[in-house]
């Protein structure tokens, strides 16, 4: 019979024991430190990507970038109904706040607070998710958007190029929201607007290359800083001219509304969009219009040249707020063309002028001498 | 202007269609048709008239089952008013339709259809015009049409209890 | 046309729930951008106004009368007077008469201002909208004066008029005139000079004057092809004191198609319109004499009618509005009484005039007819 030391045994688990609980002990110590590691690991991480680009992150959430940009909307679109109420002799908003600045909040709030009625006919998920696309589409340009020397996002070489690109999905944005809400006037809307695009789009990119071969850059910074002697719109008047009112179709705003005409087609492709999708299709035509309007200061006006006492992007601001009057004086005082006459209007005349412009320019780098030296890098 | 234009016309259209009954005055010729002679009449008017204008042309109700078909033209160049009435008789009334010698007369049937019942025989279209779709068939410009109850049997709501007849000796 | 095409045909129902179809719907059939069939709808404003006056006294008619149309309410009033007036052989003391087509005339100059606002809207333009509809509320502002009301007036009735003139209701009209008069060269730059105006006007809704004469129009419409017709002089009303005025019928002559209008004649003719109606009431407001307003006899001569028929006519605004009435013996309420509107005919004659326009010409073609739904419904 096998002699069995019961007390060697008991020794020996209890010795197990301990080091089973030490090694317990040890792993759920090791637990708390790799998480503690991870934690402050990603709290270092945060903080360093904080303090590193603090500067950007203010940049893009605070002063140039989307609460400043949704503000400016807010208020540019005070500032139009505004002008459009003194001009059609009637008083425009005036009840909430002062002079009526806090109205457009009161109506973005009516209009986010009201049902969505979406039609049957319609493809509900892309009811849901184009509209919000849109206004994303439209706000993300202005990010390359010098509004100063300093105050701005982004700097890319080919700026210039890449806004362009974004806006050229709007259209097709807005001939989609047509098409999925199953209503006939959204559909003619719809193809409304893409035709619109499809006459301003190739004036306005003609226009923009007057001032992006005298700068020499597609960026715009580049061709901001450029106009430091000069601005270009003493250079190029047509080109402005062209850009001007091609700017005005490519918005879809009153002379040329007639993807949204509301004695033809209801409200062209937002006949069907209620609530809080109305208003960001709403938002997203004077975001569309701000843009344009920013662009224009940017390639004609010098962006954030101009009275050499006050900060370079308040002088933008002001040259904003006057061109923003001329897109106002054209919205409100022209009757609506048809889009046949949309599009010969821009083929037959804008096309060619903006063509010319770009001969005259590239005949006056070749052959004025001063000329390269006065625009070109400022 | 003178009354030489529509005792002209009155005379030109009698010795066409001795049968029909013309009373000519200043600046106004009321003209009595008989159903079947109307477009006769119209067209002779087309004719004569370069610049006929259809003003009206409306049914009548005379109870008795007896119906008066009214058209007015205006001549500016004659300064006339010419007034063309046709009697209609029996259930449903009938006459020939005029809107495809003159265009502008074509809705004025078709009103005057719904309204009254009166069948125009040949007019292309006779969709109710103006009435809710549980009048159509109801001639509510008929005399016989009641204003009141009729709507209120269609509505399905509870009829008002009938009056108590007034007791003689109350 | 080929079966295939119709293939590819959309109908589309324009109203009665569209923005510029204000109680009214015609149901249209686009190929493409084209009409190739217009169905107008009637029905939608029907209030059964001959029946109501089978049940209404003689003195209670132009009230049902006048809310047919409130545009032109004075103008309204006057054929159903004018009936009740010939089968009761009543005489309209001087003074009555003249302050009828002293009114009657203000009715129709507001009544077209209204029609320039809602013609510039349904183009497009919202400054024109709300232009002429401000100085629109001065007529509105001597009315209200006059009669207490401003649409409703209830001024004309059988054997003369309700009210006097005052010294105040002769200021206001006064200034309410002046003020179109000033006015009147700007509206012209707006409308008629307006380039773009020109554009979706001109060749838009051509008929010629034996088309539009065949389709039972009237007013401005066929005086816009160059036919005078109108019954203020074509057929002088002794009630009305059209012949102490010195004035002519308005035409227009379309030079690129002789006898025939579009859309902007027909606009050129309501400018001209409003200045012959200005010119009649300067004319007429010096003449009035002292004297009384209505027949003293009046009211009893018009309780019980003899048996009687009578035709009652007037050059309404939008054309020819006239009232027949049949009365029996000793009767209190008319027995048939048929309303002629203008705009029945003219809001028929889109089913031939719109087919082969394109469908944002539509409304312009709709709305440069001046059609009222209240006069067609009726």
């Amino acid at each position: 019979m096998m002699q069995v030391n019961w007390f060697q045994i008991l020794i020996d688990w209890v010795y197990g024991l301990i080091f089973w609980v030490y090694d317990v002990v040890n792993w759920i110590v090791g637990i708390i430190l790799w998480v503690y590691n991870w934690v402050w690991g990603v709290i270092f991480w945060i903080w360093d990507l904080v303090f590193l680009n603090l500067d950007f992150l203010i940049k893009a959430i605070l002063f140039p970038g989307l609460i400043f940009v949704v503000l400016a909307l807010i208020y540019t679109v005070w500032f139009t109904r505004k002008m459009w109420g003194r001009i059609q002799m009637r008083r425009g908003p005036f009840h909430m706040g002062k002079f009526g600045g806090l109205q457009l909040f009161a109506d973005a709030i009516k209009l986010i607070s009201k049902e969505v009625i979406i039609p049957d006919g319609s493809r509900r998920w892309m009811y849901r998710i184009l509209p919000s696309i849109l206004l994303v589409i439209v706000l993300l340009p202005f990010a390359f958007i010098p509004w100063d020397a300093t105050w701005y996002i982004a700097d890319l070489s080919v700026s210039l190029v890449l806004v362009f690109a974004f806006l050229a999905a709007v259209p097709i944005l807005a001939l989609l929201i047509g098409w999925i809400s199953g209503s006939k006037y959204s559909l003619i809307g719809g193809f409304r607007a893409a035709n619109n695009q499809f006459a301003a789009e190739i004036p306005i990119i003609m226009s923009s290359v007057g001032p992006a071969l005298l700068a020499g850059s597609l960026s715009l910074m580049a061709i901001s800083g450029a106009q430091s002697s000069v601005w270009y719109v003493f250079l190029l008047p047509i080109n402005f001219v062209t850009f001007l009112v091609s700017s005005v179709v490519a918005v879809g705003t009153f002379p040329f509304d007639a993807p949204v005409a509301d004695s033809e087609i209801i409200f062209g492709w937002r006949t069907e969009l209620s609530g809080v999708y109305f208003t960001l299709t709403y938002f997203a035509e004077f975001a569309e219009q701000m843009l344009y309007s920013a662009l224009m200061v940017v390639l004609f006006f010098g962006g954030a040249s101009g009275l050499p006492f006050l900060p370079g992007f308040v002088n933008f601001i002001i040259k904003f707020l006057i061109v923003m009057f001329f897109f106002i004086i054209v919205t409100s005082s022209f009757y609506r063309l048809r889009q046949d006459q949309i599009t010969r209007y821009c083929w037959k005349y804008l096309l060619p002028l903006s063509m010319l412009n770009i001969i005259l320019v590239l005949f006056g780098l070749a052959y004025i001498d001063g000329l390269a030296a006065l625009v070109m890098g400022g | 202007m003178s009354d030489g234009e529509a005792m002209t016309l009155a005379r030109e259209l009698v010795n066409k269609m001795p049968d029909i009954e013309v009373v000519p005055s200043i600046d106004r010729l009321d003209i009595k048709a008989a159903p079947e002679k109307i477009r006769d009449v119209i067209r002779f008017l087309d004719e004569y008239i370069n610049d006929l204008f259809p003003e009206s042309c409306f049914g009548v109700d005379l109870r008795n089952n007896q119906y008066e078909m009214i058209y007015i033209f205006w001549s500016r160049n004659k300064r006339l008013l010419v007034q063309v009435r046709v009697l209609l008789e029996g259930e449903p009334p009938e006459i020939d339709t005029v809107s495809d010698i003159i265009a502008g007369l074509e809705w004025h049937e078709r009103e005057t259809h719904e309204m009254f019942g009166i069948k125009f025989k040949g007019h292309p279209d006779l969709r109710p015009l103006l009435l809710p779709d549980e009048l159509v068939g109801r001639y509510p410009m008929r005399k016989s049409f009641m204003t009141d109850r009729s709507r209120l049997a269609e509505s399905g709501l509870p009829q008002p209890k009938p009056r108590p007849p007034k007791e003689a000796n109350e | 046309m080929s079966p295939d095409i119709l293939d590819e045909a959309i109908e589309i129902w324009f109203g009665p729930q569209h923005v510029s179809a204000h109680g009214w719907a015609a149901k249209l059939t686009l190929i493409g951008d084209y009409i190739v069939e217009c169905d107008p709808h009637a029905g939608y404003f029907h209030r059964s106004a001959e029946k109501v006056l089978e049940f209404r006294n003689f003195r209670q008619g132009p009230l049902v009368m006048e809310r047919l149309c409130m545009l032109e309410s004075f103008l309204m009033e006057y054929p159903y007077v004018s009936a009740v007036e010939q089968i009761a052989g009543l005489e309209v003391p001087e003074r009555a008469r003249i302050m009828r087509t002293i009114l009657m005339e203000a009715s129709r100059i507001h009544s077209l201002q209204f029609w320039w606002g809602q013609f510039a809207a349904e183009l497009g333009l919202f400054t024109m909208l709300l232009w002429p509809w401000v100085d629109r509320e001065y007529f509105l502002d001597a009315f209200e004066e006059l009669t207490g009301s401003r649409h409703a007036v209830s001024f004309n009735t059988p054997g003369g008029v309700k009210y006097d003139f005052t010294d105040k209701f002769l200021k206001k009209l006064d200034r309410a005139l002046l003020r179109i008069e000033e006015r009147l060269p700007k509206f012209k730059d707006m409308l008629l000079h307006g380039p773009t105006f020109r554009l979706r006007t001109k060749n838009v809704g051509l008929f010629s004057a034996e088309q539009g004469l065949r389709w039972g129009l009237s007013g401005p419409n066929i005086k816009a092809c160059g036919v005078p017709m109108d019954l203020r002089k074509d057929k002088p009303d002794s009630n009305l004191a059209y012949d102490l005025a010195d004035w002519e019928v308005p035409t227009v002559h379309n030079e690129e198609h002789p006898g025939q209008s579009d859309a902007y004649d027909r606009m050129v003719q309501r400018f001209l319109e409003v200045e012959t109606s200005i010119n009649i009431i300067r004319q007429l407001l010096p003449q009035i004499p002292e004297g009384p307003i209505i027949d003293p006899k009046a009211r009893a001569k018009a309780n019980r009618l003899p048996e009687g028929e009578a035709y009652g006519r007037v050059e309404g605004t939008r054309g020819i509005t006239s009232l027949w009435l049949k009365t029996t013996e000793k009767a209190q309420t008319a027995y048939r009484a048929k309303i002629r509107g203008p705009c029945f005919a003219s809001y028929y004659a889109l089913k031939h005039l719109v087919p082969g326009s394109r469908f944002a010409d539509f409304i312009v073609i709709f709305g440069s007819l001046d059609p009222y739904p209240g006069l067609w419904d009726r």
